[in-house]
């Protein structure tokens, strides 16, 4: 191996100190070698070799929580689903991604002129990918904008004063924006959460140490440290279903449609065209994220404070604050 | 309407509890005292050279433990190794941090090995039985001791010293980064985080300094050996310390705190945790007001000189900065990013990241600091008294009993 030139070659007596230094160093070297070795990369593993795409020895990767269970009924493909050896992924330099030209930028157009506040894609995201209780990997707030105000004619009887409901009630699904400059990636001390080519953000269960900086430096608090497998976690654009050409599970549950996924690259997709058709905003731009979830019919005002004067939120997960779940 | 006045609020939590308030706390400690230390080296500040080596002890058992915070902190800390196979340089703040932790190890073992090489050949060459084994091993066989060897011995020392101080500045204001660098927290996203850190963690380390100065060298070897004027000299390092501390405290008050000078989301994190908030006692009156009265006692001379009114000054600094840590670090997270009102947060007695393992990394602190000081010279009379005891241990008693009847 490498460390034998190290070895002086002598003749001295064997407890000479040249030889126990000699011997010191042999033990120190054959106990680094494993942390000098380079490690192997993604890329090079073929995926049905790497133990990190096998179904038997990975049991937590995004999507199921046991592959096993699902090895007959054709979602046992990993040629083409959870496998980011297909596509490059970028720890950092985003800007990298635009310059290669993606063949696919994935977006979501949400329509808050569309939504309802029937919650059914956090269930349905819940459904699909097993998020513990207590956290979300989407979730929709409602609040509300203006005040009860007195009126003669109104339908509210209060001591027998009448006032009438003048708010406009907004429900705002929220979720991980697949931002374009995401500081979450950026802040990993150990590259366990990338930023694929397509424009998905994803989280490495297998490798992410859990240290929660990414959770703390995501503006719209997207990330949650899961109970269960206690790693970073997140929303994944239900990558396993997009690369399987499948919509993610919030949207085709969606009643109302309020909720469009697809290819920005695409100019004839939903997505652009609603774009190119409607005003639109982005939560929290005053970040320079760069958010991927655009918002139809929201106030520039409401997407970057979440001041209580001009938004009351009447409605909002809290089943889960203060709980211990975290623990 | 609850939501307005409420706590309990959404999907917020504080994901960074107690264990990393006393991650920069303890590091702050350990850049604190190696600078305190280095000051005879780098500075030829010849008064402060006693302390040297205590300085080293306290260093490398608060630098060893350090990093256990974060990595109790950690969900999955058996992945620790991930942090050297695939670091996340220059990007991640604490990537780089885990680096520069390392090299400081280094250097501080290497510190350590030549400030008491001297010590360990004189208790080779004195003492027997496992003593003598041990420090001969210490000396890891650089037996020289020639005037020529000892200059260059001195040389090495001021070396690691002047890089020491370097490592103390990058460790340290690297921690401040790791909370600088999070734009998505308002009250962290400050460009005076790293030097409030550094000069938070000088100000600690040099208490800490006092406070086992007086009670190692005061409590272990006698009273008389705590020289006051040493005492003094620190006291008033300190007191130059706290006024630059108090001095970035005023800045970052006036960039946070006032509504004209501070940005919306940063004034209303302040005025909600800090004005009347859940932390307004921890802020005004322990980070603000305990520092301001250490400060005023610094200003009396018989303090300076006293035992007892310095321990009490440094205790008041020590409380004030674990305030600083705290504030920081919780305080940062009670501000909610997508909803309102405030995150509520009480440290958990038992379990994970709780004050149940903090005392738990204290006590390893404190066996780390009893062994050094039980392993190595850093004491005269106390290598004095190993020597004797060892020679009496070696001897069987019935052998010393008859020697000593003959008068051998």
């Amino acid at each position: 191996m490498s460390e034998t030139p190290q070895i002086p070659e002598s003749d001295q007596p064997a407890v000479s100190r040249k030889s126990a230094v000699a011997k010191g160093l042999i033990l120190g070297l054959s106990l680094s070698l494993p942390l000098l070795l380079p490690h192997k990369a993604h890329a090079a593993t073929l995926p049905s070799e790497s133990p990190h795409l096998n179904p038997d020895k990975n049991v937590s990767w995004e999507g199921w929580d046991n592959p096993r269970l699902n090895v007959n009924d054709g979602w046992d493909n990993w040629q083409t689903i959870l496998n980011p050896d297909h596509l490059p992924i970028y720890h950092d330099q985003f800007q990298r991604i635009e310059t290669s030209h993606p063949q696919h930028h994935w977006i979501m157009v949400i329509d808050l002129r569309k939504c309802v506040g029937c919650q059914s894609c956090v269930v349905a995201c819940k459904s699909e990918n097993n998020v513990p209780l207590g956290v979300y990997r989407t979730w929709v707030d409602v609040s509300q904008m203006g005040d009860t105000v007195p009126d003669p004619h109104g339908d509210i009887l209060v001591d027998g004063t009448r006032y009438r409901q003048d708010v406009l009630v907004m429900n705002v699904p929220k979720l991980c924006n697949h931002c374009d400059d995401p500081p979450c990636v950026e802040v990993c001390p150990v590259k366990a959460t990338y930023k694929r080519a397509d424009g998905i953000v994803l989280v490495d269960p297998e490798l992410c140490i859990g240290c929660g900086t990414c959770v703390n430096a995501c503006p719209y608090d997207a990330r949650f440290l899961n109970p269960v497998s206690h790693t970073a976690d997140k929303c994944t654009f239900c990558v396993e279903r997009v690369d399987a050409g499948l919509l993610p599970a919030c949207v085709t549950t969606c009643v109302g449609r309020a909720r469009v996924f697809g290819d920005a690259n695409d100019p004839s997709s939903e997505v652009s065209q609603l774009l190119a058709n409607y005003p639109h905003v982005v939560r929290h731009s005053d970040f320079g994220t760069d958010p991927q979830v655009f918002y139809i019919g929201m106030s520039g005002e409401i997407a970057t404070l979440d001041d209580p004067e001009l938004q009351h939120m009447v409605f909002t997960y809290t089943s889960n604050a203060n709980s211990t779940t975290a623990q | 309407m609850p939501l307005q006045t409420g706590q309990l609020l959404g999907l917020e939590h504080v994901y960074w509890g107690i264990l990393i308030v006393i991650y920069p706390y303890l590091s702050g400690l350990v850049a604190g005292s190696f600078i305190v230390g280095s000051l005879s080296k780098v500075f030829g500040a010849k008064k402060f050279e006693p302390m040297a080596k205590l300085a080293a002890i306290v260093t490398l058992a608060f630098l060893l433990i350090a990093a256990l915070a974060p990595l109790a902190d950690a969900r999955q800390p058996s992945r620790f190794l991930e942090l050297y196979s695939r670091p996340h340089v220059p990007y991640a703040p604490m990537g780089l941090f885990t680096l520069i932790w390392t090299a400081y190890v280094l250097l501080a073992l290497t510190e350590t090995y030549f400030i008491f090489r001297q010590d360990n050949l004189y208790m080779a060459e004195h003492a027997a039985g496992w003593r003598q084994t041990w420090h001969r091993w210490l000396t890891l066989g650089w037996h020289d001791v020639s005037p020529r060897a000892i200059h260059r011995e001195h040389i090495i020392l001021v070396a690691l010293a002047a890089a020491g101080i370097f490592l103390a500045f990058a460790f340290h204001g690297y921690i401040g980064f790791i909370f600088g660098a999070i734009k998505a927290r308002p009250l962290w996203s400050n460009p005076l985080m790293m030097p409030m850190f550094i000069v938070s963690a000088i100000v600690s380390g040099i208490a800490l300094m006092i406070i086992a100065y007086i009670g190692i060298v005061g409590g272990l070897v006698s009273r008389d050996a705590v020289d006051n004027d040493l005492v003094a000299g620190l006291m008033s390092l300190l007191m130059w310390t706290i006024f630059v501390d108090l001095f970035l405290d005023i800045v970052d008050f006036l960039n946070a705190g006032v509504q004209a000078y501070a940005m919306g989301p940063t004034y209303d994190g302040f005025h909600a945790i800090f004005m009347g908030g859940p932390l307004t006692f921890m802020y005004w009156g322990l980070q603000l007001g305990f520092l301001s009265i250490a400060l005023i006692l610094t200003f009396f001379g018989a303090v300076r000189r006293s035992r007892w009114g310095s321990s009490i000054t440094s205790l008041l600094v020590l409380i004030s900065v674990y305030a600083m840590r705290y504030d920081t670090v919780v305080g940062g997270q009670l501000q909610p990013k997508a909803s309102q009102g405030l995150v509520q947060y009480i440290p958990p007695w038992l379990g994970r990241d709780s004050v149940q393992t903090v005392i738990g990394i204290f006590g390893i602190a404190f066996l780390l600091m009893v062994l050094q000081l039980l392993l190595l010279p850093w004491d005269k009379h106390w290598m004095d008294h190993w020597i004797h005891h060892s020679h009496q241990a070696r001897v069987p008693s019935n052998v010393a009993a008859v020697s000593k009847k003959e008068g051998v």
